[in-house]
């Protein structure tokens, strides 16, 4: 007796159609598992035959072959343990036949029965929505999937349900997390800074990518945790991908649904396969999980070279590209870039009260780690510095209030909407291009750099509702280009 | 080799005279170049971590002495020394460099260039035996050949403490004047040489009190033209940062922000490696 159970299993962010097939023949007591099934997934038998036998259901004494089709593909992870015990029941007639084709089934199960999620819940109910067919999972996991437009889910909390029959279509609502993990910090907290303030609020309302130089203490975490409370809220279709991404690496894509920008801040030691994904089977990695968000970089010149020459490529595409021998696996990322560092090793050169100690050599070994390239894609150079401490105590300037700002930068962002999308080259105002020119020739900046100081400019401009950019407008962006240190 | 190396021996007839004089000169100079290119002439020490402040001063005034046939002694570190050497070559004029390694080490590496150009058409010398690395103490022994070779010695930019000090004791030592130039009391980069004008050096303001002091004709003062703009005369004096020029000013960041970089663009002022903005 022959059945056939459709499941998905993960590619990227994606889920792509897998069929599970099961054979049950008289013969030896056998339960094999083909189809390139790697060790999580041939772990599954002992797992279906436990579970089966503890919700009453009978394991057949014979011989037993499941295929993953299609074949040649790689099948990771623990998914697939529901569909193979449904198709085993469909082919011992334990179930009937019929009531699984328009199902597709993915879920862990427990030796007891029970089905537990598994990572990318989210992506599985999209491409059940794509191929017009029913997701039957655990029932954890409703409240989660409940988001996706058109899903009928069919939860179910143990394989035992399966006794009477398919369990009822149920659209859940996706239930709502109030506090969001990183306290959002809000600009009218900050002291001082003033221009900084002012950088954060270009680099929110145009997701440039942002440099923060400074000694430590300085603040330049704090600005960094402020830029994601500027940004405006995900709008729908950024919440799915956001969430899609944390769902597929296994973390609660709640805070994505509710519209929270993500901001992720790894550690330096981070790995490559950590920043920008990787490992067997692949993984999205801190950039792709910091989509539609903000990458926090502290101490950028300690992140391992090739760590941040990785970032390079991404940056300038928003999509990771990870080409393993069995196939290419694409990731979102589109980020906005926040990154800190210390001027020198010490910390302290430029500091007006302490002295830096490091040599010429030290200094400039140390800024090179990060690279003229990675330099070059940094819109907005800022430099920090201490603030007055009875600024901070006095605690006096309240004047950009958040709530300004951010109102600021929907505006920019809705008026960046509206305004004819020609190209930036015809909006330059004559002046305004001979003043770019100028400064271009002056400070040797590459191509690269011109074009996003225009950006910059843009959004400046876009920041005052005006389509012309002008002279002012430039100049400003030129000011937050970063220096030469030559 | 295309260069040409020499040795002097304290008494050998082409050792600089003035040298020999001071108290404590060295009984051997190795050097690389054209010996009879060490003659008197004015030493230029300043800052490695020069600010722009600095290195305009070291141009100007160094390029001018050169420029009117006074050779600039000065230690080839970049910052304020490399200035100089670069300003006399750019006027035309005569420089040599006095090291603390064996003259023919390019230290700092990143003078290389500099080196090489002063050993093909000037002159490089050092105490320090040909091959021999640069240690700590030999750069505080280097200061008292350049005050040594100087008529006088010329104090550009000197933070607290810095080891240009130790070149102007060398030069009280031996008997030279120091000259200092002044800057903003609110300067941590010219709080040295403000000190060393409190303790009796002599302050030079512009080129022709320089001149007047090398006993030098037809020295025109710099031409200090009043800046039109407030931003410009708030940072002429005190080079700030955006934060403080706005705040000292009155005027909100936004605004400060366009005028420095339509400012900088234009040249008229430049950033600091520590983010103030200063006037060129």
């Amino acid at each position: 007796m022959q059945a056939t159970v459709a499941t998905t299993t993960l590619t990227g962010v994606e889920a792509i159609a897998v069929e599970v097939q099961a054979d049950v023949s008289p013969g030896l007591p056998v339960f094999g598992i083909v189809g390139l099934a790697d060790t999580a997934v041939q772990e599954a038998r002992d797992r279906v035959r436990a579970a089966l036998r503890s919700v009453g259901f009978d394991f057949p004494n014979a011989r037993v072959i499941v295929n993953l089709a299609p074949a040649p593909l790689r099948k990771h992870g623990t998914g697939f343990d529901l569909p193979i015990a449904l198709a085993v029941l469909a082919a011992t007639g334990q179930v009937p036949r019929a009531a699984l084709d328009d199902v597709t089934a993915v879920g862990e199960l427990g030796l007891d029965g029970s089905v537990r999620e598994i990572p990318g819940m989210l992506a599985h109910a999209i491409s059940a929505v794509r191929a017009d067919r029913d997701l039957l999972g655990p029932f954890s996991a409703g409240r989660v999937v409940g988001v996706v437009p058109q899903l009928r889910y069919r939860g179910i909390e143990s394989l035992g349900r399966m006794k009477g029959g398919l369990p009822a279509t149920a659209s859940p609502k996706a239930s709502r997390v109030q506090t969001p993990a990183v306290p959002v910090l809000d600009v009218a907290d900050i002291a001082g800074h003033e221009s900084a303030k002012r950088g954060l609020e270009i680099a929110a309302a145009g997701r440039h990518n942002l440099l923060l130089v400074g000694p430590p203490g300085s603040g330049k975490s704090m600005l960094a945790r402020a830029l994601c409370g500027l940004l405006p809220p995900l709008t729908e279709a950024e919440s799915l991908e956001s969430a899609l991404v944390h769902s597929v690496a296994g973390l609660d894509p709640r805070q994505c649904l509710d519209g929270i920008r993500p901001f992720r801040a790894p550690h330096h030691s981070c790995s490559v396969a950590g920043l920008v994904g990787g490992g067997t089977p692949p993984r999205p990695g801190e950039m792709s999980l910091a989509h539609n968000g903000v990458l926090f970089l502290d101490e950028l010149p300690e992140f391992g070279p090739a760590s941040l020459q990785a970032l390079r490529q991404p940056i300038e595409e928003g999509v990771i590209t990870l080409v393993r021998a069995h196939g290419a696996v694409r990731y979102p990322a589109r980020i906005t870039l926040a990154a800190a560092m210390n001027p020198c090793p010490c910390g302290y050169a430029g500091d007006p009260q302490r002295e830096c100690r490091c040599t010429d050599g030290a200094v400039s070994r140390y800024s090179a780690r990060v690279g003229g390239p990675l330099y070059d894609r940094m819109d907005l150079t800022l430099r920090i510095d201490r603030v007055d401490p009875a600024l901070i105590i006095d605690d006096a300037p309240v004047k950009p209030m958040s709530e300004t700002v951010r109102g600021r930068i929907a505006t920019a962002h809705a008026f960046a909407g509206i305004r004819r999308p020609s190209s930036m080259r015809s909006q330059l105002q004559p002046d305004a291009r001979a003043l770019l020119e100028d400064a271009a020739r002056h400070a040797n900046l590459s191509g690269r750099a011109v074009t996003r100081v225009v950006r910059v400019a843009r959004t400046i401009a876009d920041l005052e509702q005006s389509v012309p950019i002008v002279v002012s407008h430039v100049a400003e962006a030129l000011g937050y280009r970063s220096w030469d240190t030559a | 080799m295309s260069e040409h190396r020499f040795t002097l021996r304290l008494g050998d007839k082409r050792y600089p005279a003035q040298l020999a004089e001071t108290p404590d000169p060295p009984r051997v100079l190795y050097g690389i170049g054209d010996p009879s290119a060490l003659v008197e002439g004015l030493g230029v020490v300043g800052a490695r971590r020069a600010t722009p402040y600095g290195l305009r001063c070291t141009r100007l005034f160094a390029g001018w002495a050169a420029g009117h046939g006074i050779s600039i002694i000065s230690g080839a570190a970049i910052g304020c020394d490399r200035e100089a050497h670069l300003a006399a070559l750019d006027a035309g004029g005569d420089t040599l460099a006095v090291l603390g390694c064996g003259p023919d080490v390019d230290y700092p590496r990143r003078s290389a260039p500099l080196l090489a150009e002063l050993r093909r058409c000037h002159v490089v010398i050092s105490e320090c035996p040909f091959g021999q690395q640069p240690t700590r103490w030999s750069f505080v022994r280097r200061n008292r050949i350049i005050a040594g070779l100087a008529r006088a010695v010329l104090v550009v930019e000197a933070g607290l403490p810095s080891g240009t000090f130790s070149t102007a004791d060398a030069a009280l030592d031996a008997g030279r004047d120091v000259l200092a130039v002044p800057g903003s009391v609110f300067s941590p980069e010219s709080r040295g040489s403000n000190r060393l004008i409190r303790q009796g050096a002599m302050p030079i303001t512009d080129v022709g009190e320089l001149a007047q002091y090398l006993g030098l004709e037809g020295a025109t003062p710099a031409a200090g033209d009043v800046a039109a703009d407030d931003t410009l005369r708030a940072l002429v004096a005190d080079p700030m940062r955006p934060d403080d020029l706005a705040r000292a000013l009155g005027i909100d960041i936004v605004h400060t922000a366009r005028t420095l970089g339509a400012l900088e663009a234009a040249g008229h002022v430049v950033r600091y490696a520590d983010g103030r903005y200063g006037v060129r």
